[in-house]
């Protein structure tokens, strides 16, 4: 019957966002009782190291929301073009049309709302579905009551939609919270944009959200203006249900800076608006030949595909713990402990797109065996790609590429340096003061080189179209030798040592040093 | 006949220019339609002013003279729940969705404005209170026009659009709709000299070239409306069906127009015109009729489906027909019933649809192409 469409990041958009969004993902999927109904999340420019939001917030949603979700993932990249000519992170425009594009076509209506509202039918015995099937066509809004902050954050039980539902046909009695806030036409009400139902079909015919709004703000009033001149009427559905907003004003959003707000031209999108269309957009809407990553909750998740891959890796523990240490005379030992490391190596991997490409530099033949393992088994189909430079390895491993170094730069999406001894056997003990043999220094100085050269050629050896720097992921690198030279490169965060892994973009060091670096990086030096 | 024939084919253009220059066919006028409205606006000036019982009593006023007046309906139902009578709104919330969608849609193929369902009585008071305070801006005088042109209040509109293009007088959408406003007034020429402007700059606006289409066959010049009905289908993507299937009607391409109007009744299978025009098409074609079952209420689509399949008599249509688009609507019907046994008689029905009809109707356009076609 419906398609819901919402966007955001995984951020802290405003105050308290993960409880807010909860409490909304939960209350929107319990007023759908159409097995077409979907709630479609736009994840629009998380970083790539992060989970989306709602994967970062699954365990306080619901089994019903989380079976009726689909998130379309936008990836910076995907965002960059825009990145100049605006100061938001996230777009709305772009990112409803995406999910407009990808709407499920038995869906007669399509719901604009965000992340913070809750309907509630005024008939207890109606669900959205059961309205929405039932009223003719058209388009329509309803006024927005606000819920004062302390409410939902001290009394909404984020994972029971049904009594939040309860809660609020209550507090909006006996706390007066129903107040409709008109507005002039098109815009009827006040905060319009918490409730839009169009038609999938008009919103096809009039090309979606104008994709030139990126400055935000009045995105809901232009979408109003057109759809009011291209279906004449803007009706209500006040008599139906009430949509009430979780306030979130302790802590101003990155787009409210108060007076100072930057937003998009209300004559240009608003009072000037001509006509429903959008011609200069008509085929580009909602990029439709950009493949758009869908990500479900209930089915092949990132823990699922994590686990799935380890488990093709490793063996479980078979001691209750395993032992190494920081003391400072041990500086120089490389070792490092394989089946504790591997998970943490996987953790900084899973949340990218499956069918990157890796580069993989390192020494450890068990380190490439387990990790190339792992790689399949969490579900990704690009490739391992592993510099012939990196000697002693093991050959013909599925899914590996091997070529020069210099022909794989350009194909590569994300880095691995490894620094482990290539003489390291699964049963020797771990930081223990072991020294390195010849065949390790050799393996290493390959590692370093090939990592000082990615690292300071990365600008210039993306693959053909990116436009954002790729991620380093350096492994056996905190507290020994290479601690220095891996973040010398790259801007990584300070992590547990036991970790062994470190994780970053390479640094912009303007600095006299910086420049040093980076030129002997290049020239390995 | 021969005569008779060449003079009036001699005078049919000048004929046209006595017609009743009426484009746009509104709801017969019970003589309080006027002061319905005027009740209306008064109704929502009391709402704005905090007055929930003056202007109850104001709606209540304006549907003493129009019970179906569905925006003073919906405005009623809108203060009987802020007052708490909520059961009591909840039937009229209901009426007036109703009232709206048994409004008849406009033709698929025409321009946004004349596809939509309302009274737009709420609209024209809303936006001219917004012109009224968001001065010198584009959208208040357009949407206001559109309210006003959607109801047969042409002069009102084409002021509007005149306001509109005092801000931005080049603007191609404005033009045209004041080209809408012009042809609805029965300056055809006038309209088409506006759509040919922006047809020069645009020359891919299938809904100007139907426009432009339907002001030159409003002045006899069918051969050039045909052209542009011919470019706007082509124009027109394979998946509008409905616009497709309409054009084809107009420009008598029955064929084409049957096959369409079959894709656009799988998509919309409660669409009456729709099947009414496939079996028309299916006649004028002499493809074989199909069975169909009518549905079951007394509107007046349904009416011209019983009298297209024999269901109905002549006189129980003319009986409901009782404005210009019915009348017309309904000849036209008379035509294709009798143009295979009694040409003649089809050739005066669709003679009278011609003289008297809206010009822009599908049957206004229909019947001039089969006029031409038997030499009348």
């Amino acid at each position: 019957m419906f398609s819901v469409i919402l966007y955001g990041r995984n951020d802290s958009h405003g105050y308290n966002l993960h409880k807010r969004a909860a409490i909304s993902f939960n209350a929107l999927a319990e007023v759908m009782s159409d097995p077409d109904d979907e709630i479609l999340f736009v994840d629009y420019n998380t970083p790539d190291d992060h989970p989306t939001f709602p994967e970062a917030i699954h365990d306080t949603l619901t089994d019903k929301a989380k079976q009726v979700m689909r998130v379309l993932r936008v990836r910076p990249d995907q965002h960059v073009r825009h990145r100049l000519k605006t100061h938001l992170v996230a777009l709305e425009a772009q990112s409803r049309n995406v999910a407009l594009r990808r709407s499920n076509p038995r869906n007669r209506w399509i719901l604009y709302t965000n992340t913070d509202m809750l309907l509630v039918p005024r008939n207890e015995k109606e669900s959205l579905s059961d309205i929405l099937g039932a009223i003719p066509d058209g388009f329509y809004q309803v006024p927005r009551f606000e819920i004062p902050e302390m409410l939902w954050e001290a009394a909404f039980d984020r994972r029971d939609p049904v009594g939040n539902l309860a809660k609020l046909r209550d507090w909006s009695v006996r706390f007066h919270l129903n107040q409709v806030v008109h507005n002039y036409m098109p815009m009827k009400y006040d905060a319009l944009g918490d409730f839009q139902a169009a038609l999938r079909d008009d919103m096809f015919a009039i090309h979606g959200f104008d994709e030139d709004m990126i400055l935000g703000w009045h995105c809901d009033s232009n979408l109003a203006a057109r759809l009011a001149l291209y279906r004449g009427r803007v009706d209500t559905l006040v008599d139906k249900l009430f949509g009430y907003h979780c306030d979130h004003t302790r802590v101003a959003a990155a787009n409210n800076k108060g007076r100072a707000t930057r937003m998009n031209d209300q004559d240009r999108f608003i009072w000037n608006v001509a006509t429903p269309y959008v011609p200069g957009q008509a085929e580009t809407w909602g990029w439709p030949d950009v493949e758009i990553e869908e990500i479900r909750l209930d089915r092949e998740t990132p823990y699922q595909r994590y686990s799935a891959g380890l488990d093709k890796a490793i063996e479980p523990a078979t001691m209750p713990f395993v032992e190494t240490s920081l003391e400072w005379q041990l500086f120089d030992d490389l070792t490092y402990d394989l089946p504790h490391t591997l998970p943490f190596v996987c953790d900084q991997v899973v949340t990218f797109p499956r069918s990157t490409n890796l580069m993989l530099v390192a020494t450890r033949p068990d380190f490439v065996s387990s990790f190339a393992k792992a790689w399949k088994g969490m579900g990704f189909t690009g490739a391992l790609l592993i510099p012939q430079e990196c000697e002693g390895l093991p050959p013909d491993l599925p899914g590996v590429e091997r070529a020069p170094f210099a022909e794989q730069l350009a194909s590569a999406e994300l880095f691995i340096f490894e620094f482990g001894l290539a003489t390291q056997t699964a049963t020797e003990p771990v930081r223990a003061g072991r020294q390195m043999g010849p065949i390790d220094k050799k393996r290493l100085k390959v590692a370093e080189r090939l990592f000082k050269r990615a690292a300071a050629t990365e600008a210039e050896t993306r693959p053909e179209g990116r436009r954002v720097p790729r991620r380093f992921i350096g492994v056996n690198v905190i507290y020994n030798k290479f601690w220095h030279t891996f973040t010398n490169y790259v801007g990584a965060n300070i992590n547990p040592f036991c970790s062994q892994v470190l994780a970053g973009l390479p640094r912009e060091d303007e600095s006299l040093k910086g420049k040093v670096l980076k030129f002997r990086g290049r020239h390995a030096l | 006949m021969a005569d008779i024939g060449i003079l009036r084919a001699a005078i049919a253009p000048v004929r046209r220019l006595w017609r009743r220059p009426t484009a746009v066919d509104v709801a017969p006028k019970a003589g309080d339609d006027q002061d319905a409205r005027a009740h209306f606006r008064d109704g929502l000036a009391k709402r704005r002013g905090g007055n929930s019982a003056g202007a109850l009593t104001a709606f209540e006023r304006a549907l003493a003279l129009d019970s179906d007046f569905a925006d003073a309906v919906m405005a009623r139902a809108e203060i009987l729940d802020g007052m708490g009578r909520s059961e009591e709104a909840h039937g009229e919330y209901e009426r007036a969705r109703r009232l709206w969608s048994e409004m008849p849609p406009g033709a698929a193929d025409r321009r946004y404005i004349f596809r939509r369902q309302g009274y737009f009585a709420f609209e024209a008071e809303s936006y001219d209170l917004v012109r009224t305070n968001v001065r010198s801006k584009i959208l208040p005088q357009l949407a206001h026009g559109n309210a006003c042109l959607a109801r047969g209040r042409a002069a009102e509109a084409l002021d509007s659009y005149e306001r509109a293009l005092k801000v931005n007088a080049k603007l191609p959408e404005v033009l045209a709709l004041k080209g809408e406003a012009l042809s609805a007034l029965g300056r055809y020429q006038e309209a088409i000299e506006i759509f040919d402007g922006v047809l020069a700059t645009h020359p891919k606006d299938g809904d100007t070239l139907n426009a432009r289409g339907i002001a030159r066959a409003a002045l006899g010049r069918l051969a050039e409306a045909n052209e542009d009905w011919r470019r706007q289908f082509d124009l027109l993507p394979q998946t509008s069906s409905a616009a497709r299937a309409c054009v084809a009607m107009r420009m008598a391409n029955y064929s084409a127009a049957f096959n369409e109007f079959g894709l656009a009744l799988a998509k919309e299978p409660g669409n009456p015109y729709w099947l009414l025009y496939r079996l028309t098409a299916a006649r004028l074609a002499g493809a074989p009729a199909e069975s169909v079952t009518l549905p079951a209420d007394d509107h007046w689509p349904t009416l011209l489906l019983a009298f297209r399949t024999g269901q109905a008599t002549e006189e129980a249509l003319l009986n409901r027909a009782n404005s210009p688009t019915r009348h017309a609507e309904a000849r036209f019907q008379m035509g294709v019933l009798a143009v295979d046994g009694n040409p003649a008689a089809a050739r005066r029905y669709w003679r009278e649809v011609v003289d008297q009809g809206p010009p822009a109707l599908i049957e206004f356009a229909a019947a001039s192409n089969e006029l031409a076609r038997l030499g009348a």
